[in-house]
């Protein structure tokens, strides 16, 4: 009790929203709900919130008792939130048009429903039937949810997070479950699987989230509280509801705050313990014994951040050589040298040097997440890149491994191909740079070295297949960005198959590799002559190799041969894209009166010999 | 600060109103926000700021600032 009270009264001495997400650990569990009322109220006197958010619920249990929590974790995000609780049960009359919860526009609706709405028979024990009779519920199941899912998803707008409810008692079996033949466990599961793959195939914008990973980490007895559950259909105890609001606003600060896309790690008492260039190779803590079993755990978590599709940078202060010492040599170091993009290893500081690896990557410094043990290193990069996230990496070793759950910024809402492949796209730009060292080439005169790359380009027109992708780029474009249009999976969708839209992207392979999807056109018809672009983008990944001109002229020339002779484009000024603020006037456009960039297609059509040296392929 | 104190106050964080709007004599009944989801919520919270932990059955009961009184006072040390 005194403890939890003491704790209350740190948290209430904090005066930034930012440094208490980053007392994370010691708000997300074990808080009680007035605690949580009186830290809501004190967020909410600090700062204005930097967003709305806008949540509906669609639910089979009580829903309003988890408003305390959602105002909770909305506070620490600096989100002003506004919660649509639908009336009760699975209510298809919300998905119509003009329906509350249409009209209500969430950025996410979240659906919370018990198994029983699943499928009739689900009231039943799933050990009652057979194999064949299992994978027949789970069929229904599966494609009556993705029908009910696809009717909200023709009216309602944002992202649909879908939960079901863990079942209230343990599994039919007790302790032999999992040995059974039919056991409902392994149902489960397979079930779990196949509603989340035919979401990601046919529901755009819909995931599942799943509520047993939080059962397991909670505990059954800290999840469930029966008495509220017999008395008022709430099954949460106030850790899981707790954890559950936690989860949804995480969601919701991803998509409303700009993407993480770096960790920019420290590395002695980070990456292992103690002092490489004192304590020496053999003298670190990293492997199987306490402490260095919690490095090497922390290692491997940080390795599951790049799966997520975070690119890993090291930014610490030493002697190199001593840090590729144990990169290349130290035999439980999980983290080698190829699975970082960039390195500064110097003793410049810290802030100077995340800056040059902004540069360096091309991204910008607001995507950086910081990662350090130092209060010193920790504070100046606060205060010289306000930016950047800066994460202190906790005293005690046991706290290490688990120490980013709690990160928002870290979640994500999709992953793609290129995302897996990042840091190795990351690395080809780095042989590219040297290669054009090498060549001793400077100033402008760089068509030898372009010619040098074999560059070959892959222009898609209206394809699906990477619509996720291409929805991402939308979202995480900031430079070589024109418009600055973000879309969501549905729109782009819709743009696909309209026919006054042409949505065209590109590939970009050279003999060092090749990028994936790194550009993105979308061309709105206004009639069968005349033509605007709505958005064109390109990931930084590939700027310095005139791709865009290739692309650009590409389209425009197809286009005229379509018959269209006047395309109008904008340039619409953000922070970021000042990069690109001559880019139609540098591609034959004129700036009219109305601000509007114009290429007749007549008068000016596009000179094939004036081409960047790129061969190109469109697939229609 | 006295049980009675800390019984109002909890009352007061709960149903989101001022420490003033709640006197010896508020009860379900009389208080507007005091509604049956502000009662499961109050449960909790008195749960919490006691340490105590309540049956079901006296779930119904608890709903008035002297009703709650008594029975904390009963039910712990001081």
């Amino acid at each position: 009790m005194k403890q939890r009270k003491n704790n209350i009264d740190k948290l209430l001495t904090i005066n930034s929203r930012r440094e208490f997400r980053e007392q994370a650990s010691n708000w997300h569990k074990n808080l009680s709900l007035p605690d949580a009322q009186v830290l809501t109220k004190h967020l909410q006197k600090l700062e204005s919130p930097e967003h709305v958010f806008r949540l509906g619920i669609i639910h089979t249990y009580t829903s309003d008792l988890l408003d305390p929590w959602l105002n909770f974790h909305a506070a620490i995000q600096g989100l002003a939130l506004h919660t649509y609780h639908a009336p009760y049960g699975m209510n298809i009359m919300e998905s119509q048009a003009g329906s509350g919860l249409s009209a209500y526009k969430p950025d996410l609706t979240l659906f919370l429903l018990t198994r029983e709405d699943l499928h009739p028979e689900l009231s039943k024990p799933i050990i009652e039937f057979n194999h064949e009779q299992q994978d027949r519920i789970l069929e229904e199941v599966v494609i009556r949810l993705v029908e009910i899912l696809a009717k909200f998803r023709a009216n309602v707008p944002g992202q649909m997070v879908l939960t079901v409810l863990p079942r209230i008692l343990p599994a039919a079996l007790g302790l032999y479950d999992a040995q059974a033949d039919c056991s409902e466990s392994v149902w489960w599961s397979a079930l779990k699987k196949t509603i989340a793959s035919r979401f990601a195939n046919t529901l755009e914008s819909s995931m599942l989230l799943d509520l047993d990973q939080m059962l397991v980490e909670l505990g059954r007895p800290q999840f469930f509280d029966l008495r509220f559950w017999y008395t008022s259909r709430f099954p949460f105890t106030s850790q899981a509801a707790n954890e559950l609001a936690r989860r949804v606003l995480s969601l919701a600060a991803v998509s409303k705050y700009p993407k993480a896309k770096v960790i920019a790690l420290d590395a002695d008492n980070t990456l292992w313990g103690g002092i490489i260039g004192e304590d020496g190779i053999n003298g670190i803590a990293l492997g199987p014994e306490y402490p260095g079993n919690t490095y090497v755990d922390f290692q491997r978590r940080i390795l599951d951040f790049q799966k997520r599709g975070f690119i890993l940078v090291i930014c610490s202060k030493n002697n190199p050589e001593d840090v590729q010492d144990v990169l290349a040599n130290h035999p439980h170091q999980v983290l080698r040298e190829h699975h970082f993009a960039a390195q500064r290893i110097n003793w410049l500081p810290k802030h100077e040097n995340l800056t040059s690896l902004s540069e360096e990557l091309n991204l910008g410094i607001d995507s950086f997440v910081f990662i350090d043990d130092s209060d010193h290193e920790c504070a100046i990069v606060r205060s010289q890149l306000p930016q950047v996230q800066v994460i202190q990496i906790p005293a005690k070793p046991i706290d290490l491994p688990a120490c980013l759950e709690q990160i928002s910024r870290l979640e994500i809402l999709s992953l793609t191909e290129e995302d897996l492949q990042k840091t190795q796209l990351y690395a080809q730009e780095h042989q590219r740079q040297n290669f054009k060292q090498n060549m001793g080439i400077s100033g402008d005169d760089i068509s030898d070295y372009l010619a040098s790359l074999k560059m070959k380009m892959s222009i898609s027109l209206n394809s699906k297949e990477h619509i996720s992708r291409l929805t991402q780029l939308t979202q995480k474009t900031n430079q070589f960005n024109l418009t600055s249009r973000r879309y969501t999976e549905q729109q782009m969708l819709q743009f696909i198959e309209s026919d006054a839209w042409t949505v065209c992207a590109f590939s970009l392979a050279d003999i060092f590799g090749d990028s994936g999807i790194v550009g993105l056109a979308l061309f709105h018809h206004l009639n069968c002559s005349e033509t605007e672009i709505d958005t064109f983008l390109m990931s930084c990944r590939v700027i310095g190799r005139q791709a865009e001109s290739a692309f650009l002229n590409s389209i425009l020339d197809r286009l005229a041969s379509n018959g269209v002779t006047s395309v109008n484009a904008y340039y619409l000024q953000t922070s970021k894209n000042g990069l690109v603020a001559s880019f139609y006037k540098d591609h034959g456009f004129r700036l009219e009166e109305d601000g509007r960039y114009a290429r007749d297609l007549v008068e000016s059509p596009v000179d094939k010999a004036l081409l960047p040296p790129i061969d190109i392929n469109i697939v229609d | 600060m006295s049980i009675l104190d800390q019984v109002k106050q909890t009352i007061a964080d709960t149903l989101n109103t001022s420490s003033s709007s709640i006197t010896k004599d508020s009860s379900a009944e009389n208080t507007d926000a005091w509604d049956s989801l502000a009662q499961v919520n109050l449960m909790i919270a008195l749960e919490q700021t006691f340490d105590i932990t309540l049956d079901v059955e006296d779930f119904m009961k608890l709903n008035s600032v002297k009703s709650i009184t008594k029975f904390i006072e009963e039910n712990t040390e001081s």
